[in-house]
């Protein structure tokens, strides 16, 4: 009886795991870039809250699940290029400008909802995403539908993460754009233009947290509600900490704070007596508590955070 | 290049200069710091855009606008700070920024050809292994190889052998001289008089800006470079020693210190040092000297071992208990350990002292006091700057160093830890620097000096001790000192010199 229990969770955990990480996984493989490029964004968040909402109304209106997506990655793209801009062609502190764009995006998110929606008694849903069916694959047991019966937006991700890895540590591109991000004079000096790369990273990582806020709305509740990301954009960076700025590491860390969230998330059923955010705070302090242990001692990038100005 | 003027706000680093540069030879530019070696070598190298002037290559007029456009021309820098990624391996560093390859990085065809150049120029460098665990005259050879490798014809070098011991500096000069039989040029930036006249086929010397000397080895004597560098005979290296009575020891007992990773960083370290004498340490950078000082002055704590100051023990006391008792420090990297690079001379001047009269005045900072004292330090030690309440960053290297030794001194002091004292100083006031240590030493203070650079041990040292992979050798009395014998030492090669007779 306990065993089944036990296995019954676990079961729970392992399916429940990985909608809740795509998100994170999503803007972590995007900032990720950023970082190796030596711009650190901390609009994260920012950038997924205006992802939740484009996401949101494009699909809303359109029932078009790819310009949706499309539509919020450009969102987010558009705003980390407001970052972009002050952070490298200003050389404003990226602490400071990234704070604005958390900020921007969360005031953004919440005034598009309303100037579209107005206020709902009851939210409006979307429907849920189409999710793979393969023949006898998914029909595996318990692991079939983990691996095989994903929407097709998280394989999207999924392969994203994949193909970080091989730009960045296998391409003649991702090795200029690391040099960029350990030592931008270096870089110039071989010929390769570190504004150029920092522009093309940070958007990339706009483009990224947009996919995964609207992944959060389109796939993982179906509705929107105001500051939906919770921080996630804040947990997305500091995993990339704990991943050393490498994209298999941090999908792994994404991967264990998901799953922390669904066990608690479980456990919170079994005690209704307690306020539910008393279990809602595991995951996040699970973080610091790993980020403790893990980020101390981790060198991420030389330059990051710092603007490159030229001898003259 | 022709009628080079550049200007910064405040100051012309370059104007009108005129050089020349031929194919097989070794050309050394000489002057002191801001005298524009640096300035005018970075226009030729793109980093900066002369403000008039022309650039010739081969007789064309050449647009340099970056460092790309130079090494197009065959013009490649080896830079003091290299510019090599930390991270990353030798063989990645040259594949940073190549053209014409496919998206994918293949790195094994430019290895092959790598080790094509390196037969070619006889350099060898282990392609694999992370820079950061290279020793620094193996970066160079590395960053020479990859300018070369780059299709440089002239190979500029700053200051080049300041951080090498006299078998690599030795070993690097062949090296040059191997790539001038190749028809490559070598341009060298340098203040190191010996070296000139060991390499130089000519010599440029840039006073303020400006071309004061051209000459050819043949024409060159030390006294003629001196004269022109500074505008006057450089004064002696022969300081002045008196004996004096010994009246005190700080002495170090089986020091054990751990370094910033955990890793034994200094192994039972034994000396001492008496007041009125100066124990040079010598080294190669990296074999614990950091750890060392800051175990001595008290912002690392030691594993083992004592530090008893005439025979007290400090070695647990606080960095303030043992500046109380005379123990001062001047720090090798001034701009973030030596001064509050934000604020004003007069704040910077009792950063070690405002608790003490007469800058506390009960519990209250006595401003008139401070002043006055930065004041007295910057008359005393020819600081140049505008006044005392500029800011610290607003001074120059030198000037700030001289500075810091100023507010080290002029208090009362036993013991003073130099670390580095007269890195990037010119001439003039590295000479400043060492009179001064000297002299104090005359009035018997003990001083313990770390210095990359050998000559200068030798120079001021009474007796010098060997840092190596965090083990002091045996001292080596001043009658003794033997640049070579030390050189090995440094390299960790305690053996061969036990086999001489």
């Amino acid at each position: 009886m306990v065993i089944a229990l036990i296995i019954s969770m676990i079961i729970l955990v392992l399916m429940g795991m990985v909608p809740r990480a795509l998100p994170i996984i999503a803007a972590a493989t995007g900032e990720l870039v950023d970082q190796n490029a030596g711009t650190l964004n901390l609009g994260v968040e920012g950038m997924m809250l205006l992802g939740t909402v484009v996401g949101f109304f494009t699909d809303f209106y359109t029932k078009s699940l790819l310009l949706a997506f499309l539509v919020a990655g450009i969102a987010g793209l558009l705003l980390s290029l407001l970052h972009a801009v002050a952070a490298i062609s200003l050389k404003a502190d990226q602490v400071v400008s990234g704070t604005a764009i958390w900020f921007i995006g969360w005031g953004l998110s919440g005034v598009i909802y309303r100037a579209l929606f107005g206020n709902y008694l009851i939210p409006p849903t979307l429907s849920a995403l189409p999710h793979l069916q393969l023949p006898i694959l998914t029909s595996i047991p318990i692991v079939g539908p983990i691996i095989f019966g994903e929407d097709p937006v998280a394989y999207f991700i999924l392969i994203m993460v994949v193909i970080v890895h091989y730009f960045l540590f296998h391409t003649q591109t991702g090795l200029n754009l690391r040099t960029v991000g350990e030592d931008p004079r270096t870089a110039e000096e071989m010929g390769v233009n570190p504004k150029r790369y920092r522009y093309g990273a940070t958007m990339f990582g706009g483009f990224m947290a947009g996919i995964g806020g609207a992944y959060l709305t389109i796939a993982v509740t179906g509705t929107f509600y105001y500051d939906l990301t919770a921080g996630l954009g804040f947990i997305a960076v500091a995993l990339i900490y704990f991943g050393k700025w490498k994209p298999f590491r941090s999908l792994l860390g994404c991967l264990i704070f998901g799953a922390v969230y669904v066990i608690f998330l479980v456990i919170q059923t079994y005690f209704q007596s307690i306020p539910y955010q008393f279990f809602a705070m595991w995951p996040y302090l699970a973080i610091v508590a790993i980020l403790a242990g893990v980020a101390a001692k981790s060198g991420g990038p030389a330059a990051l955070a710092k603007p490159y100005e030229k001898g003259e | 290049m022709r009628h080079i003027t550049k200007a910064f706000p405040g100051t012309i680093a370059n104007d009108q200069i005129d050089l020349d540069l031929f194919p097989r030879e070794i050309h050394v530019i000489m002057g002191e710091n801001g005298a524009g070696k640096t300035t005018l070598m970075n226009v030729l190298y793109g980093m900066y855009r002369p403000d008039s002037g022309e650039i010739y290559v081969d007789g064309k007029q050449a647009k340099i606008r970056s460092p790309v456009d130079a090494q197009a021309l065959g013009i490649g820098m080896v830079f003091q700070h290299f510019s090599l990624i930390e991270v990353f391996t030798v063989l990645e560093n040259f594949a940073i920024g190549r053209r014409g390859g496919k998206v994918r990085l293949n790195l094994s065809e430019l290895k092959s050809r790598i080790e094509d150049a390196e037969r070619g120029y006889g350099i060898s460098v282990d392609l694999n292994r992370k820079v950061q665990q290279l020793s620094i005259a193996e970066k160079q050879k590395a960053e020479i190889l990859k300018v070369l490798f780059m299709g440089a014809r002239v190979l500029i070098l700053d200051e080049p052998t300041s951080m090498l011991t006299p078998q690599e500096t030795s070993a690097l000069f062949k090296n040059l001289r191997a790539f001038t039989d190749k028809d490559k040029s070598v341009v060298l930036i340098t203040h190191k008089l010996y070296e000139i006249l060991e390499i130089a086929d000519r010599v440029t010397v840039l006073r303020k800006g400006r071309v004061v000397l051209k000459s050819t080895r043949k024409e060159l004597t030390p006294s003629l470079l001196a004269e022109a560098t500074m505008g006057r005979s450089m004064a002696t290296d022969d300081f002045s020693r008196d004996i004096v009575a010994n009246k005190g020891t700080l002495s170090i007992k089986n020091l054990s210190v751990k370094g910033d990773r955990g890793e034994e960083a200094i192994s039972s370290a034994t000396f001492d040092v008496q007041r009125g004498e100066i124990l040079g340490i010598a080294g190669i950078a990296g074999n614990g000297q950091k750890e060392l000082v800051e175990a001595i002055v008290g912002l690392r704590k030691n594993q083992s071992g004592e530090i008893i100051l005439e025979g007290d023990r400090i070695t647990g006391r606080t960095v303030r208990q043992r500046m109380r008792l005379g123990l001062r420090y001047m720090p090798e990297d001034r701009k973030r350990r030596g001064v509050a690079i934000d604020l004003s001379l007069t704040y910077n001047a009792v950063l070690r002292d405002h608790w003490l009269a007469p800058f506390d005045h009960n519990y209250m900072l006595n401003f008139p006091a401070m002043r006055e004292f930065a004041k007295k330090i910057i008359s005393d030690f020819g600081v140049v700057c505008s006044s005392e309440s500029s800011r610290a960053d607003s001074l120059s290297g030198g000037n700030l160093q001289k500075f810091i030794v100023g507010r080290e001194l002029l208090r009362t002091a036993q013991y003073i830890i130099a670390e580095n004292p007269t890195a990037g100083l010119d001439m003039a006031s590295t000479q400043y620097v060492r009179r001064t240590l000297i002299d104090h030493r005359n009035a018997g203070i003990g001083i313990i000096l770390l210095s990359g650079d050998l000559d200068e041990l030798i120079a001021m040292s009474d007796r010098i001790i060997v840092l190596y992979r965090g083990r002091t050798s045996n001292s080596v009395p001043r009658k003794d000192f033997d640049k070579l014998k030390i050189g090995a030492l440094m390299l960790g090669q305690e053996s061969q010199i036990a086999q001489e007779p």
